[in-house]
């Protein structure tokens, strides 16, 4: 697929960066552009460029143009106002600057689409890679490099992790890196796409497929570019890795031919629809979802098999644990005759020994840690759900500690169900920043593991699952 | 597109839709019906809902009945110029189906499945696919429907949609000048089906 798509190695990993529109006032954004630079300690060479004719920004030495930087460009970031864009751009590739990207807005977003075919017929004159207009830019943990226009101290950031990032807006893609730390899973790389003018959908997904840091894709589109393209390389990326789709706009948009019944039903969010379920796509309906998905795919193995062991100290929850497996197309793990037997020899005689096991409020580490090691080895489990109500006399930060033991080194997928205020949710961090993922209901905990065994099962069936990914090898039996 | 020609168009594709024939007078639909029961209908690209507006006579068999069906749909003809009457064998009861096409502008043909009649539009009970499916992704479009069930009473119906689905799709490939294409109703009777209505639109 090499040639179709481009490469966007040297906008996240470049060695050195222009910022077109740097300045020294801290309210512009090349200002704030090129502090965060310095903030996230990016180790490559910068140079701001401003035409205004400052001699030295930020205490680097400052350039009228690109042209007159006369040393290798990976990355230029543009942010001046839109009518000056195109100029700066030319430049840029008259510099053989390697890649751009345009932050600033006021092209087709406000109707201009005749200032934004400018920048694509100059993209394509140099063959030049071009991010936006109307984006945040990208953010590379590993590479250090930051375009986003937030100031630093406003936006937690993630730490370094699996999951990449791309969205079409830049609002979505900040409220959600924001999220991403708050839910404490690892992020490598950001996307902000903006218009998509020139480097579009199809592009980032081929990129981010084929990037041995990215483990996890989450992608919040709106609508993509280039439909066939996208689907071409989609069917190879979910192949690959698990990607999280959320689609915005999804009313019905007028249909030239709604003369038809078909035309009326099958508009065109029921065509993005069938795209993401029949190319393997994990479709989540919420950002919340999104989140809770990323989380269990970041940290937790695949399987394609549903028994589900849930354990807890506290029985309602249990309840609506197993009917939350049940609506979400799970099912109830039935315990081996060695594991019961096993079980009653480290619980209290009032545990019950059927599903969901109730371990009782005063359930300790001991007894989670006991539950969990047996049902890890039991081949009638195939994944296991936690409940820790922190509220209870039993769990404290051994119980905390005991779960990251297991759920860090199963073989199975493991999620933990942890509602509650501080207490909790200081556990529910140390938890997660383990790579627990961590839910606050069940009915969240299901739905997440639906998806990933709905997930396992497409690889399987495209013949991806790798032998590794897969749990319960040796399981002879099977359901049904 | 003409519904004879489309009629023939699909039998190459291996989708059949019930033997019909355009007729110019009563005399002619007695001659098509040999006293079996059939339907009448009237063609027009004026009339959009042909039965919501009466313009499908349905359980036609004397040549009194055929003579008062043609001479209203003959006067309704008036008003939606140019016009066609059709005669088509009746089929008996079973469960109704939609399969229907689109060409959707960013990923072009789709294929849709729904339980029929005005079922299909009421519950928006319907899966849909990008073209070329395989038959996995038939047998899920099936799957994915809440009237499943309904559908596969007969159990021999799965086979009978399934390579429906998949012919309709073959055919949606081939034909990137086809537009649209409506089957709706198909019944689904006895181990097999016939597609009562078709319609076919050209870009």
């Amino acid at each position: 697929m090499a040639g179709k798509y481009y490469n966007l190695d040297s906008m996240l990993k470049p060695k050195s960066v222009a910022i077109i529109g740097a300045s020294q006032s801290p309210e512009k954004v090349g200002h704030i552009i090129m502090q965060n630079y310095f903030n996230v300690g990016y180790s490559g060479y910068i140079y701001p460029v401003n035409v205004g004719g400052d001699d030295t920004i930020l205490g680097r030495k400052a350039y009228k143009s690109v042209l007159d930087i006369k040393k290798p460009i990976d990355l230029a970031v543009i942010a001046i106002p839109a009518k000056f864009v195109p100029q700066a751009l030319d430049e840029c590739g008259k510099a053989k600057v390697k890649s751009v990207v345009i932050v600033s807005s006021g092209f087709s977003e406000v109707g201009d689409t005749a200032l934004q075919e400018q920048i694509v017929s100059i993209a394509k004159k140099y063959g030049l890679p071009v991010l936006g207009p109307n984006c945040l830019g990208v953010m590379d943990l590993r590479s250090r490099v930051d375009t986003l226009f937030l100031p630093t101290f406003k936006i937690d950031k993630p730490s370094i992790g699996g999951v990449s990032f791309a969205s079409q807006s830049g609002a979505v893609g900040s409220a959600v890196l924001d999220l991403i730390s708050h839910e404490n899973f690892g992020l490598s790389k950001f996307i902000s796409y903006g218009n998509a003018a020139v480097i579009d959908e199809a592009d980032i997904l081929n990129y981010l497929a084929h990037d041995p840091d990215t483990k996890v894709i989450i992608f919040y589109i709106e609508g993509v570019k280039r439909g066939k393209e996208f689907i071409e390389v989609a069917k190879e990326a979910t192949k690959l890795k698990p990607v999280i789709i959320i689609k915005g706009g999804i009313t019905p948009a007028g249909t030239s031919a709604a003369h038809s019944h078909t035309a009326s039903l099958a508009g065109s969010y029921a065509a993005y629809e069938a795209v993401f379920e029949q190319f393997g796509f994990i479709q989540a309906k919420s950002l919340d979802d999104m989140l809770y998905f990323a989380k269990i795919f970041e940290a937790q193995p695949l399987t394609t098999k549903k028994r589900v062991a849930i354990i807890t100290n506290g029985g309602g929850v249990g309840v609506l644990a197993a009917d939350s497996l049940y609506l979400n197309g799970l099912e109830m793990a039935e315990l081996s005759e060695e594991a019961k037997k096993s079980l009653r020899k480290v619980m209290p005689p009032i545990v019950n020994m059927s599903m969901p096991m109730d371990m009782a409020g005063d359930a300790d580490d001991k007894r989670f840690g006991a539950a969990i090691d047996v049902l890890s080895k039991d081949e009638n489990v195939d994944a296991l759900m936690i409940i820790s109500l922190f509220q209870t006399p039993g769990a404290d930060s051994r119980v905390a500690a005991t779960i990251i033991k297991y759920g860090t080194e199963n073989k199975k997928p493991i999620v933990v169900v942890s509602p509650g205020g501080n207490y909790a949710e200081v556990h529910n961090n140390m938890m997660e920043s383990s790579g627990v993922p961590v839910y606050p209901s069940p009915e969240d905990a299901a739905k997440s593991l639906a998806a990933l065994v709905k997930y396992s099962e497409y690889r399987e069936r495209m013949g991806s699952l790798d032998a590794k990914d897969k749990n319960n090898k040796k399981s002879k039996r099977d359901n049904k | 597109m003409d519904y004879m020609k489309a009629y023939d168009l699909l039998g190459r594709y291996k989708i059949k839709a019930l033997r019909a024939a355009y007729v110019n007078s009563s005399k002619e639909a007695t001659d098509f019906a040999r006293e079996n029961k059939i339907v009448m209908k009237l063609i027009s690209d004026k009339a959009l809902h042909k039965s919501k507006s009466g313009l499908v006579k349905l359980n036609l068999s004397t040549p009194e009945q055929i003579g008062s069906a043609f001479a209203e749909l003959a006067k309704k003809g008036e008003a939606l110029k140019p016009y066609k009457i059709l005669v088509q064998e009746q089929v008996g009861n079973g469960t109704e189906i939609i399969i229907g096409g689109n060409t959707d502008p960013q990923f072009g043909k789709l294929i849709l499945l729904g339980l029929g009649g005005i079922y299909v539009e009421v519950f928006k009970d319907v899966s849909v696919r990008v073209c070329p499916i395989t038959e996995y992704d038939a047998s899920e479009m099936i799957n994915g429907l809440k009237s499943k069930q309904i559908m596969l009473q007969d159990q021999r119906n799965e086979r009978i949609i399934k390579n429906l689905l998949l012919d309709v799709s073959n055919f949606l490939v081939k034909n990137p000048k086809i537009t649209e294409l409506d089957l709706n109703p198909i019944i689904l009777h006895d181990g097999t089906y016939d597609a009562v209505d078709l319609r076919l639109m050209e870009e």
